[in-house]
């Protein structure tokens, strides 16, 4: 009774002009940045984080996670009709949404996914409101051995679910936790690597990186690519109707989808993009007719849809819990949080209830928001995705410059992000993940801390880890993860088997 | 077996080299004792950590048949280079020249860059952001951004 009251609260808080604006400001964004090449999720809502600080940390959550949300809703609809995916998470609708639309099914495929991804987001705040309590509950006993064993296990999960070479995930990651040591380290007021400059005396802040790394990088990818125009199928509100059979072939993969891609959201990784594949293989898998995936099977669209949209909720259950970020997007919400001084974490839900309330409640309202922006404008959002190349990319590199310039009033700033998009760039080519990098530069401090709590509190005697159950069980599965990951006789003879024949499973 | 010295090669080689210097430096901050750890530790452990990684990848790509990456092509090249240089141009000049003028002028190189065709397009491109920028940043969110010559000196 009491989360439905505190519920009734956050709705009640939700309901300001400003937070429903925020919302709805989000979902615009999010689902355009979503149509359109150049700016994905991540480094949008880099870029508007510091417009949300004078409005509260609230506004803050729900505008960034309006952006991602509506990037999942967007990506959807050139993948349907473009064939060209808005964003990662969308490559899989590609493959039978595509297909839909050649035999003239592309409305009831828009309208499926919109609904699914409707039914996906509410089953996923349904998630979040239940687990997240929940855990953050559990998480109170929490001390620095349990967090640093978490961290462990994150960036081992990370590492290896990142990329197909784990070392390159590994390296990112490292990369990533060295440059977070840069500045006075606040524990003991100690200046590290800063080599005498005042500039680097204050850090090197996420957000520049973050921009370079996935604004600068893209902007740069798609420019030294050769443009084709694409071809936009146009659909009338009134095609979208889907038939009596496309529906009946859609619900239980809409359902299958949102529960699977929720727990996917719950592991460290791109767990957007890993929830489409998963949800596409299982639907293929149960299919009787796994022939048709691939040739326009509306199981094949609805169901990635839908698992991506409730993966975005499911990582935001370890972001609030434990104050854990696993995703890129998470990452930068939870540097946001900080930002607006909320330390998300196992006592955000005492400290902070109404911050996490509101935001349940205004994200059924972004939900129900997306489903009514997106349909009746899927026509306009498809004409979105024709803008050019060459007039887009100027326009988004400028902005990206003033954007973290105007954080700081800091040219240092605009020189990390320039850098880290040259460096995104190859790195990208070099196929290195990009995301355990930003994890790491934000998780850095985290780490750093409960390690130092961890010595102090065992006197040096790392061997007192082995006094705590749950510390101890998370190494566990991180060498268990490890065994299985990298050892194919730990998953059986037959795995090795088509291992040796060159077969992926 | 052709083995060639690749980007990513150096990058790799990069890499241990800089978890070294990192181990190094760290040295010199001070360790601690495990049970009082000082600011050096835990740097230390990353730049051994990624120095050991970078090794490793470094070593395994200089075992397996060279795997090189289709190279860009002379205008991909031209395009990268011609956009860096204009956000260096964007950073360097902005104090001097101010946000208006050089977002003008950074604007309208990258869209002729990417090869906008005529003068006409991309001045309006230029025009609008430069006005959207105005908007938004200067006279929305009073954001300070530096108007060099338009503030008179």
């Amino acid at each position: 009774m009491e989360g439905l009251h505190l519920l009734l609260n956050g709705f009640a808080s939700s309901f300001t002009a400003v937070n429903l604006l925020a919302c709805f400001i989000g979902a615009l964004i999010g689902t355009l940045v979503g149509v359109l090449p150049g700016l994905g999720p991540t480094a949008t809502m880099a870029l508007i984080l510091p417009f949300t600080l004078p409005y509260g940390p609230t506004t803050g959550l729900i505008m960034m996670t309006g952006v991602w949300y509506g990037a999942m809703y967007g990506g959807s609809t050139t993948s349907i009709l473009v064939n060209i995916p808005g964003e990662a998470a969308s490559v899989v609708t590609c493959f039978d949404g595509y297909q839909m639309c050649r035999k003239g099914r592309a409305g009831p495929a828009l309208a499926l996914v919109a609904s699914g991804s409707f039914i996906a987001g509410t089953i996923g705040l349904l998630g979040l409101q239940f687990f997240a309590p929940l855990l953050g509950n559990a998480a109170l006993s929490f001390g620095p051995p349990e967090f640093l064993c978490f961290m462990i296990f994150a960036f081992v999960l990370l590492s290896n679910l990142s990329s197909e070479a784990p070392l390159k995930g590994a390296l990112m990651i490292t990369l990533g936790l060295f440059l977070s040591t840069v500045g006075i380290n606040p524990m003991d007021s100690y200046p590290r690597f800063t080599f005498g400059s005042e500039k680097l005396m204050l850090g090197i802040d996420f957000l520049p990186i973050a921009m370079g790394l996935f604004g600068i990088a893209e902007i740069l990818s798609i420019a030294v690519e050769k443009y084709v125009k694409p071809v936009v199928h146009q659909v009338r509100l009134r095609d979208l109707y889907p038939n009596g059979d496309e529906v009946r072939r859609s619900v239980k993969p809409m359902l299958r989808g949102s529960v699977l891609g929720f727990f996917v959201g719950l592991l460290p990784g791109p767990c957007t993009v890993i929830s489409t594949f998963a949800a596409y293989s299982l639907e293929k898998r149960l299919s009787r007719h796994p022939e048709q995936f691939g040739h326009g099977a509306v199981e094949g669209v609805v169901a990635p849809e839908s698992a991506n949209n409730s993966a975005v909720m499911g990582s935001m259950v370890p972001l609030l819990t434990l104050g854990i970020p696993f995703a890129a997007p998470s990452a930068i919400m939870l540097a946001g949080l900080r930002m607006h001084n909320v330390e998300p974490g196992p006592m955000l839900f005492t400290t902070n209830p109404d911050v996490f309330w509101t935001f349940i409640a205004a994200m059924y309202v972004g939900n129900l928001m997306l489903l009514v922006l997106n349909l009746p404008l899927v026509g306009l959002f498809a004409r979105v995705a024709l803008i050019r190349p060459q007039i887009l990319l100027p326009v988004i590199s400028v902005l990206c410059l003033v954007g973290v310039y105007s954080v700081r009033n800091a040219m240092f700033d605009v020189w990390v992000m320039v850098i880290a998009g040259i460096l995104g760039f190859f790195l990208r080519r070099w196929k290195y993940p990009v995301s355990p990098f930003i994890i790491g530069l934000v998780l850095g401090p985290t780490t750093e801390n409960s390690l130092r709590q961890t010595l102090l509190m065992f006197q040096g005697d790392v061997a007192g880890i082995g006094d705590r159950p749950l510390a101890v069980a998370l190494l566990a599965l991180a060498v268990a993860f490890l065994v299985f990951r990298h050892w194919p006789w730990a998953r059986g003879k037959g795995y090795a088997l088509k291992m040796e024949e060159g077969k992926s499973l | 077996m052709e083995r060639r010295l690749t980007l990513e090669t150096l990058f790799e080689a990069v890499l241990t080299v800089l978890g070294a210097a990192i181990a190094a430096v760290s040295w010199s901050y001070g360790f601690g004792t495990l049970a009082r750890p000082g600011p050096g530790l835990y740097p230390f452990c990353i730049g051994v950590a990624t120095a050991l990684f970078g090794a490793v990848a470094l070593a395994s790509r200089l075992r397996e048949p060279a795997r090189r990456e289709p190279p860009l092509d002379p205008v991909a090249r031209r395009r990268l280079a011609l956009l860096s240089g204009i956000f260096v141009f964007w950073i360097v000049a902005m104090p001097v020249l101010g946000y208006v003028v050089v977002t003008l002028i950074a604007v309208y190189a990258s869209a002729k860059t990417l090869e906008l065709e005529g003068h006409v397009k991309p001045l309006a491109v230029a025009g609008g952001t430069a006005l959207f920028i105005y908007v938004l940043f200067d006279h929305w969110l009073y954001i300070d951004l530096p108007r060099g010559m338009l503030a008179g000196g």
